[in-house]
């Protein structure tokens, strides 16, 4: 017994946390692949980083991400696979008949037939506040593996960076590394009153550069990418700094460890 | 018992400083003796005060010193404290008590003066010659209760002992409090703040010493009769 | 007739903000305006924010910058909130350091640290130090020692760019004394006189959760406060060849 689900929606609607919520509601195993949309006039995709996959095996680790596990055996258990693609208009037709033609290129690859599509601003029993109509759509985004940010730096540029700053910023989603280890999933939609900052519940030792996925992808438009990134490079901490932010946790962790 | 015995205003008196030294033997059960500063003066035996002080003899209680007002002076008189230089002292004193001051202090303990803290935390007691907020601040037990608060909680102490004033006293905080409302874009709050209960203790000057007992919080000012004639007193020195 | 003044700080050379702050003090009717300095730093055009001041005679305090900019130093070593505003600090005072004219440093050099009128003193940080923040959680007490050894019944300052207004009332402290040679220890009991504290926010660059400036108004008379917020996004925005060299600081601007 399968459920193949294709999940479409534009940017920013939810497709993630609607997923995610769906997954932890399910009493068995659960599957996840993220495929690409298709670009149209002046509506550029948000880059595909990783970020949504990392965060949901974050939350759900016993999840399976088609992309990296697809050789793996088929479990026999029920198994609810939710496919999630960005895409900015509502399919033309309900069913398989409306499904995006490069969507479907992608889903004979993996060998899946989806049995349900929802697309988030056209099917009831999905939300549908954040459902915008976007006319142009630029994207950009950064890979920041590795990168450690300033604490309250970050809070800086994010402030700025959803106020407006660095052009019209409509969408922004990243993971964030602390320098305590942490990572936060940094979130925000222009339709919402505020940014989410929810930490994974995966924590690295305070002991140098994590080498997880951390990516920074933004949507908009008029966008300022080199004004983005010059200020994103006075928010990373150096191996100095770092090193003595990391110091004192991890002497206050043996401290701990010899004590307990 | 481990009692603290806390010293100030020796100004170069090395004799007064035996005194005490040999006081404290007789009373037996202090663990720990403070030095708040002011230990260098225009003193014959200054220099041999000094020398003490680094190098205790056998049989000494050891001494944890912290500067004062006066080795705030030197040290600014000799480049140590940026631009300031000595100003408070010139005014107060003349040229020529500045210039015994000089002569006072070899040289050679000026390295050892200028690595001395300006306060030590013990327990939940600062040790500091005048205040947190200035070297020189004369704390009494006439001062402004308020002022005496501002000084606790600047550094976040239960207890401040403070030398500068030469006053022996102790002053408890036992009550009362204050409202505070506070409007901003957000929000409105009301706080209604108790006054902690803190205290100020003057841990005198010269042969005016102090005891301190953490354990049981008991304070016992003490005198030992001093042997410095008025002689070596000059104008701007006497407090 | 109307006894109300307005109370502006942290400029930070941001012109744009500034006109249209003034335009609103303006179409309100007032005319006493005092400023709390900061009229430099952060921003891309310090002289004109200056000369700006200085036409207008507006009665202004030393700020933390201003005087740091006149003595060479580095930066305004004030604690910076984060590494970015550490970085962008450095760079806009060389830049700024550069660019004030020999003139307008010497009228920089020439602001009083505190302003007077009556019971009501006007200082850029605290009475203490331009340096000093009088956060709004700081100690009641100690906040009320502020204003209180500096001899005001209200204090205006700015330096903390988040406006507040602070009243502290119905203060008393008790004490207990014990001096050498007397033995019964005495009692007493002190009354706290009411005071406030009202910070006027940022002008140039707002830190309260939002890009607008804000500045307040007070009526002498009957003591009542209110905090302007004022959004600054629509006034002209600075030149492009005033921003070409000039290192990015904050949203608005």
């Amino acid at each position: 017994m399968q459920n193949t689900w294709l999940i479409t929606g534009p940017p920013g609607c939810g497709k993630t946390t609607w997923i995610r919520d769906s997954f932890l509601k399910h009493q068995g195993t659960c599957a996840y692949l993220r495929l690409s949309g298709s670009e149209q006039d002046g509506l550029q995709q948000g880059h595909n980083a990783g970020i949504d996959s990392t965060w949901l095996q974050d939350q759900i680790p016993e999840l399976l991400d088609l992309r990296t596990t697809a050789g793996a055996p088929r479990p026999t258990a029920p198994r609810l696979l939710l496919i999630e693609v960005q895409q900015f208009q509502p399919p033309t037709s309900s069913g398989p008949d409306g499904i995006d033609p490069q969507v479907l290129r992608q889903l004979e690859v993996f060998n899946l037939r989806p049995d349900r599509s929802l697309h988030f601003g056209l099917d009831p029993e999905l939300p549908h506040e954040d459902v915008l109509d976007f006319k142009r759509l630029e994207s950009w985004h950064r890979n920041l593996q590795g990168c450690v940010w300033d604490p309250n730096s970050l809070s800086s540029f994010w402030f700025e960076l959803v106020n407006g700053a660095y052009g019209d910023v409509y969408r922004a989603k990243a993971l964030m590394n602390m320098p305590d280890g942490r990572s936060f999933l940094c979130n925000w939609m222009v339709s919402q009153q505020s940014s989410q900052f929810l930490p994974l519940e995966a924590v690295e030792p305070p002991a140098g550069r994590p080498n997880r996925t951390s990516h920074l992808v933004v949507q908009g438009r008029a966008l300022d990418p080199a004004g983005i990134e010059s200020t994103i490079d006075d928010c990373l901490l150096t191996d100095d700094v770092l090193e003595l932010h990391q110091a004192p946790l991890r002497d206050r962790q043996h401290a701990l460890q010899s004590n307990g | 018992m481990e009692r603290w015995a806390l010293v100030s205003g020796l100004r170069g008196d090395l004799d007064l400083y035996e005194q005490i030294q040999s006081d404290l033997q007789k009373r037996r059960g202090t663990a720990h003796l403070f030095i708040l500063g002011d230990m260098i003066g225009p003193h014959p035996k200054c220099d041999a005060l000094l020398k003490r002080l680094c190098q205790p003899k056998r049989g000494d209680l050891h001494p944890h010193c912290i500067y004062g007002w006066l080795e705030e002076q030197l040290l600014s008189l000799y480049g140590y404290r940026g631009e300031a230089k000595a100003d408070e002292l010139q005014l107060q004193s003349d040229d020529s008590g500045v210039q015994q001051l000089r002569q006072a202090v070899d040289t050679e303990h000026l390295n050892w003066l200028a690595s001395l803290q300006f306060g030590l935390i013990e327990l939940d007691c600062g040790l500091i010659h005048g205040s947190s907020a200035d070297v020189g601040d004369e704390l009494q037990e006439t001062t402004s209760p308020l002022i005496l608060l501002d000084r606790l909680t600047r550094l976040d102490v239960n207890r401040l002992f403070t030398a500068r004033s030469g006053r022996q006293f102790r002053l408890q905080l036992t009550g009362g409090q204050i409202r505070s409302r506070v409007k901003d874009h957000a929000s409105e709050q009301l706080h209604e703040q108790p006054v902690p209960k803190r205290s100020v203790i003057g841990v005198g000057s010269g042969a005016n010493y102090t005891l301190y007992d953490p354990a049981s919080d008991h304070i016992e000012f003490l005198s030992v009769a001093s042997r410095s004639g008025p002689s070596n007193r000059i104008k701007g020195f006497q407090r | 007739m109307t006894m109300s003044h307005a109370v502006i700080s942290c400029l930070h050379a941001n012109l744009a903000a500034c006109e249209a702050v003034l335009a609103d003090i303006d179409q309100q009717g007032i005319d006493t305006i005092t400023c709390l300095g900061d009229l430099v730093g952060y921003g891309p055009q310090p002289n004109e924010v200056i000369e700006l001041v200085r036409e207008r005679s507006i009665p202004t305090c030393q700020g933390c910058w201003d005087e740091d900019i006149i003595d060479g130093l580095n930066a305004c070593e004030c604690s910076y909130p984060s590494q970015l505003a550490e970085r962008r600090g450095h760079r806009a005072h060389h830049w700024a350091a550069e660019r004030i004219t020999e003139d307008n440093k010497v009228f920089l050099a020439s602001l009083p640290m505190t302003l007077r009128r009556d019971r009501l003193l006007f200082v850029h940080g605290s009475p203490n130090s331009q340096h000093e923040y009088l956060l709004p959680d700081m100690s009641a007490f100690a906040a009320l020692e502020r204003v209180e050894t500096a001899g005001a019944e209200t204090l205006f300052c700015g330096h903390t760019h988040q406006p507040y207004v602070r009243e502290l009332s119905e203060g008393s402290i008790r004490v207990s004394v014990q001096t050498n040679g007397n033995h019964n220890d005495s009692e007493q009991a002190m009354t706290l006189p009411m005071r406030r504290i009202i910070n006027a926010g940022s002008v140039g660059e707002p830190r309260h959760g939002s890009t607008k400036a804000t500045y307040v108004v007070h009526d002498d008379d009957s003591g009542a406060v209110s905090v302007v917020k004022w959004s600054t996004t629509s006034p002209k925005p600075v030149k492009p060849s005033l921003r070409r060299d000039y290192p990015r600081c904050s949203p608005g601007v």
